[in-house]
């Protein structure tokens, strides 16, 4: 072997040690990785103008001027129309029945303040504008998009000096994206939290790297460790898309009694349910995922009424910390996730595990 | 819509009547996570570019394959997300 096999080409666009990538909804995880020779995304999907502004300063005035990611939900689609009370009134009393039947059943308190739904409809739109704008006029190193193309906005930000990255689940997503010019395709798979594609992290990483070309590919879905890391570089990819893997860490603002189940959760403690958003998403169990699924239970609703429905229970758990009732987005390596870890070590770790891997299957360069 | 700054209606009749698959989504109400949502339809031709850099957004209405339960008859979909089930000839694009 002659080269470094941890030196991608994703560390050449960054000008980075390692790559991770860690996608974070925790400005101290990412402040932590990214000074461990890493990247870091910080998620601000739900985050005003004004406060993505402030994170972007305060990680700015901590990373000594290494690049750093934003990511934002760009919607890809929007009702024709919309009106959140019109919404409220369509959800069926069968439905609010059985959601009352499991707020009863496990003693589930109500929010201590109201469920904030303002996203809704044509406001999802005009949220990722004005979030946009600030991305723009920072020139964040990376913009990243979670879920809609990010292709028009190539220009405007390659003009300010920012890279453009777009997440997809499907190969002509990644077509699309490529041939627009995108500085890198986050190929996540059906392992990951969330709400995923259907395609599994193994054939979308190798498929979307199939087509690339010298646009580097970010593996995405299930990867909690270093072998996972080297899988995935020889699936083609040039680097790894991380979240659950640092959620238990130190540094993470995830409540602690969270933090406590993740650790002792293995691939089985997750469930990919619509329950909670009318989407199919993988998160950890819980009573509100399972009493879903029983045979008379209704139908989950489909979005946004499913949300609406589920939102006094999550909202509520929240709010009095109740870990029996709580649940939070994970992926499949969850149960690689066993220890409250710096997020310093866990770079470590992962990259010793992943230069072992290749040591043992060809051989490390001198 | 109508109550949004910086929107430039418009109408593109080459792809009136265009059937195409949409890979839409969004982020769900109330959380911070993305979801997914899949349309087939008909594009009506109607579009709006919204903001500097436009972002373009085109109607699709004749729905017949969206999540189900969708309550909406037509839907906004963001153009680099809409696939044309036959796409445009050469003579069509010119």
């Amino acid at each position: 072997m002659s080269k470094d096999p941890l030196h991608t080409r994703l560390c050449d666009q960054l000008g980075i040690e390692y790559p991770i990538v860690a996608f974070t909804h925790c400005k101290d995880v990412a402040v932590a990785v990214i000074n461990s020779g890493g990247f870091a995304v910080l998620g601000e999907a739900m985050h005003t103008p004004d406060e993505i502004a402030a994170d972007i300063k305060w990680i700015r005035d901590r990373i000594d001027g290494k690049p750093f990611g934003i990511d934002l939900v760009l919607p890809a689609s929007a009702p024709a129309e919309a009106s959140l009370d019109d919404i409220k009134a369509k959800i069926p009393q069968s439905h609010r029945d059985y959601e009352q039947m499991i707020m009863k059943k496990y003693d589930v308190p109500m929010p201590k303040k109201g469920v904030d739904l303002h996203q809704w409809g044509g406001l999802n739109q005009a949220l990722g504008r004005a979030q946009l704008d600030v991305l723009l006029e920072e020139s964040v190193p990376v913009i990243a998009s979670g879920l809609g193309s990010p292709a028009f906005l190539l220009d405007a930000a390659h003009e300010r000096g920012s890279l453009v990255w777009g997440l997809v689940g499907r190969k002509r997503q990644a077509k699309r994206q490529i041939d627009a010019g995108v500085d890198a395709v986050i190929a996540q798979g059906f392992d990951a939290a969330g709400h995923t594609g259907d395609v599994g992290t193994l054939s979308i990483v190798a498929e979307v790297a199939a087509i690339a070309g010298d646009t580097p590919v970010i593996a995405a879905g299930g990867i909690t460790t270093g072998r996972h890391l080297a899988a995935a570089l020889c699936l083609g990819a040039s680097g790894v898309w991380t979240g659950t893997l640092w959620l238990a860490c130190r540094e993470s603002d995830v409540d602690m009694l969270i933090k406590e189940r993740l650790i002792a959760a293995t691939a089985d403690d997750t469930t990919w349910s619509d329950s909670i958003s009318g989407f199919t998403m993988r998160v950890l169990k819980c009573p509100w995922t399972e009493e879903w699924k029983k045979p008379d239970a209704p139908r989950p609703l489909e979005s946004p009424y499913q949300m609406i429905l589920s939102s006094d229970y999550i909202q509520g758990s929240n709010d009095h910390r109740r870990g029996d009732l709580m649940t939070e987005a994970s992926g499949q390596g969850v149960g690689f996730v066993t220890e409250m870890k710096p997020a310093r070590q866990i770079v470590f770790d992962v990259v010793e595990e992943a230069l072992a891997t290749f040591d043992d299957l060809v051989g490390l360069p001198d | 819509m109508e109550n949004r700054p910086n929107i430039r209606p418009g109408f593109d009749p080459m792809l009136a009547g265009k059937r195409a698959e949409c890979d839409g989504g969004g982020l769900v109400p109330g959380s911070r996570y993305a979801a997914r949502q899949e349309f087939t339809g008909t594009l009506t031709g109607e579009y709006y570019d919204e903001g500097e850099p436009a972002w373009r957004w085109y109607l699709m209405n004749e729905l017949t394959h969206k999540p189900a339960n969708f309550p909406y008859a037509a839907v906004w979909c963001e153009s680099e997300s809409i696939f044309l089930l036959n796409p445009l000839s050469r003579s069509e694009q010119a």
